[in-house]
């Protein structure tokens, strides 16, 4: 049984609504650039989103402060996918969230002035939990009942839309909000710095050479419903969520496993689930972080589960940056987008395939292709692995 | 819904003693965390990294496994309010301070998800792991997540939830004029649940229900009681946590019973006894399924999570006679 989409929302580097992100991707334009907003000591390349928390509050009409980047970059994504609906009581509405900063945007300038006996702010403190982050979004959008986020790194966002999913399946839910948000703090970069996956110039996803991540920051939302709630809403159909799979790796707490085990278990079932097999998929979109890592297990994952027929795939990190538990969400913006309107996106800045794997990805926009079928994976710290299937509606 | 095992490390002596629903009283100031030999449990290279949340996690989790006699649980599901805090006070200061090549073990282990990712390493276990982080009601998410698993046709599932004390927690809860009635503590609590009663049960989870940003208390607390076609008064006891400057849920549990803490009073205020932390309501689980073992005439007990004013969770937990 599939869910239908009916909404997005996106706010990320290469754009503030849907229709930016998508003249972005199909103009090649990435939104990676020197850090800018962040109060950052050093020149970081990141995917930021080009407005500044002043500008991002004002736009959003938000009057109680304080408020984290991260409930406002989640709050901008939000109203966009919830757009024109309205609230009643035929139908049980839920938001389900996902960070791995929370307030830390905040919290960490706090703790900054903190250790310099610098008067800080005790109030800010407040937004710092992850859970608080959804509650604003809620409150702000009319939402009562199930709020919920999770907290997975690198899959978080994925797996908001993967128990979204779930919940409408089982009956728990007619519709639901589902997406991630993340704003770029120094806590993030420092800490992909210190295990030296940060690379310094624009990260290469599967290319030989790839040395390491850029971060990014930005949320993404969909509007998940079931068939009741769309004979209320009289919303159509944009594409379905076929397939959904969680699994782990237990390799590694940040490593994944070379053999790609809990990868090709997650791309595997989240297949099965969606009634299609591995020849149906169109388009892969990566998780393709550009870490030595991640594309070399992915690579084998993939080759585990396609064989000798790799369906095109790529990374779109190049262009937005690793959103963290936004990235799940945001790439499967970009997943239905790949659908609605027959497009491919480019892995940009690749060169040379990975020696071990051989695999290339598409490298040029693909236009009026017959996208059928998108598999779109994340695959984060701790060796939690999840993957999407994304399906016309027929 | 049916509990196979339950394990809780915390400031009372919970952790391999059944029966310390009979013996615990409400907490005092100077109540430490009550530790065991984590070496038992974790490996002694792996545990000198390990926080306080992590080692609560990982030695309640496997002791779980160790009472309901699996090794593989079929999922891992963990709820935490305020994640790992050591870890990341930790970081937050090294790179706030530190120049050059930063150690990365603190941001590591800063990550909600390394509790459920750490147990599902030392076991091995490539299931379905998930976290859930919705501040007081991050275990009651995890326990609704669980329940849909076990309609998926998994089994077997390790559900759990945790928080630890910093310092910097009385520090900062002082400057902001919170008060809290409590002391702020740590805990852990497990569980092993499965779809189809056995003679491994233990206790009966019938129904679990969130209201985030709750408008009415008492309709949602009448809703719940009917659509489990129960009346209040057949139930049995009442654990119950509020923290609102007006006392709601408190008045709503005092409406039927009067509350004084006593072994046979029917209304318990149960963050008295686990102290204060986000994810409590686990604590309160495994003392409702403690006192369930204990008492075979307790049929029906009601867990009310009134500790965050704008959230409600509610659970119902029966003896496997009811």
């Amino acid at each position: 049984m599939a869910v239908r989409i009916t909404g997005l929302g996106i706010i990320s580097a290469i754009g503030l609504t849907v229709a930016e992100n998508l003249f972005s991707l199909e103009n090649s334009r990435s939104g990676i650039a020197p850090v800018k907003y962040l109060d950052s000591k050093k020149d970081f390349l990141v995917g930021e989103v080009k407005r500044s928390n002043a500008e991002l509050a004002d736009h959003l009409g938000i009057k109680s402060l304080p408020i984290s980047r991260t409930s406002l970059l989640g709050l901008a994504a939000a109203r966009e996918a919830w757009g024109t609906n309205r609230h009643t009581k035929e139908l049980r509405t839920g938001i389900i969230s996902a960070t791995s900063v929370g307030g830390m945007d905040t919290t960490e300038q706090f703790y900054e002035d903190y250790l310099d006996k610098n008067n800080p702010d005790y109030t800010v403190l407040k937004c710092h939990d992850s859970g608080n982050t959804t509650e604003r979004i809620a409150a702000e959008l009319g939402i009562s009942g199930y709020i919920n986020t999770l907290s997975t790194a690198c899959s978080s966002g994925a797996n908001a839309i993967m128990l979204g999913a779930r919940l409408i399946e089982q009956g728990k839910l007619d519709r639901v909000l589902v997406g991630g948000t993340d704003a770029l703090t120094n806590f993030t970069i420092n800490g992909f710095r210190s295990l030296m996956i940060y690379d310094d110039q624009w990260c290469r996803p599967f290319d030989e050479s790839r040395t390491g991540l850029n971060l990014g920051e930005g949320a993404a939302f969909l509007l998940l419903e079931s068939d009741k709630s769309v004979r209320f809403s009289g919303n159509s159909t944009i594409c379905c969520l076929s397939g959904w799979a969680n699994a782990a790796d237990a390799y590694h707490q940040t490593a994944s496993s070379p053999e790609g085990t809990g990868a090709t278990m997650a791309i595997q079932n989240a297949i099965e689930v969606s009634g299609l097999s591995a020849l149906d998929i169109s388009y892969v979109n990566a998780h393709g972080t550009g870490t030595k890592n991640n594309d070399l297990s992915e690579s084998t994952a993939m080759i585990n589960v396609f064989g000798d027929n790799i369906p095109d795939f790529s990374s779109t990190k190049p262009f937005t940056g690793h959103t963290l538990a936004a990235a799940g969400a945001i790439e499967a913006v970009f997943s239905v987008l790949a659908i609605q309107k027959g497009l491919i996106f480019p892995n940009l800045n690749y060169k040379t395939p990975i020696a071990e794997t051989g695999l290339e990805p598409i490298t040029e926009l693909q236009k009026d292709q017959p996208v059928l079928a998108v598999l779109s994976n994340s695959f984060g710290f701790g060796g939690n692995n999840s993957s999407l299937v994304f399906s016309v509606y027929r | 819904m049916y509990i196979n095992a339950a394990s809780t490390i915390s400031h009372q002596p919970t952790f391999q003693n059944a029966g310390f629903s009979k013996l615990i009283e409400p907490l005092d100031e100077s109540a430490e965390l009550i530790s065991p030999n984590y070496k038992e449990y974790i490996d002694a290279g792996l545990l000198r990294r390990m926080s306080k949340i992590l080692r609560m996690s990982v030695a309640a989790a496997k002791d779980c496994l160790k009472q309901a006699e699996i090794e593989q649980p079929g999922a891992i599901i963990v709820g935490t309010g305020l994640g790992c805090l050591q870890d990341t006070e930790k970081f937050l200061n090294t790179f706030l301070s530190v120049e050059g090549l930063l150690p990365p073990t603190s941001f590591i282990q800063s990550t909600h998800n390394t509790i459920a990712g750490q147990i599902s390493l030392s076991i091995g276990n490539h299931g379905y792991n998930m976290t859930h982080t919705q501040n007081t009601l991050s275990f009651e998410h995890a326990l609704i997540d669980t329940s849909l698993l076990l309609g998926e046709g998994k089994d077997n599932i390790i559900t759990g939830a945790a928080d630890e004390h910093i310092a910097f927690l009385d520090e900062a809860a002082d400057q902001l004029n919170m008060h809290p009635k409590y002391d702020i503590t740590s805990g852990a609590s497990f569980f092993v649940l499965n779809k189809e009663k056995s003679e491994r049960s233990i206790a009966a989870l019938k129904d679990v229900k969130t209201v985030g940003l709750v408008q009415d208390i008492d309709a949602e607390i009448d809703t719940f009681l009917s659509d489990n076609f129960l009346n209040v008064s057949e139930v049995d006891l009442i654990l119950y946590s509020d923290l609102s400057a007006n006392g709601r849920v408190d008045s709503i549990a005092h409406k039927y019973f009067n509350e004084h803490y006593h072994i046979d009073s029917k209304m318990i205020n149960y963050t008295k006894l686990s102290g204060l932390y986000p994810t409590n309501s686990a604590f309160a689980m495994h003392y409702a399924v403690d006192r369930i073992q204990q008492h075979p005439e307790l049929k029906k007990v009601l867990i009310l999570n009134g500790s965050n004013k704008i959230n409600l969770g509610l659970t119902l937990i029966e003896s496997l006679e009811a």
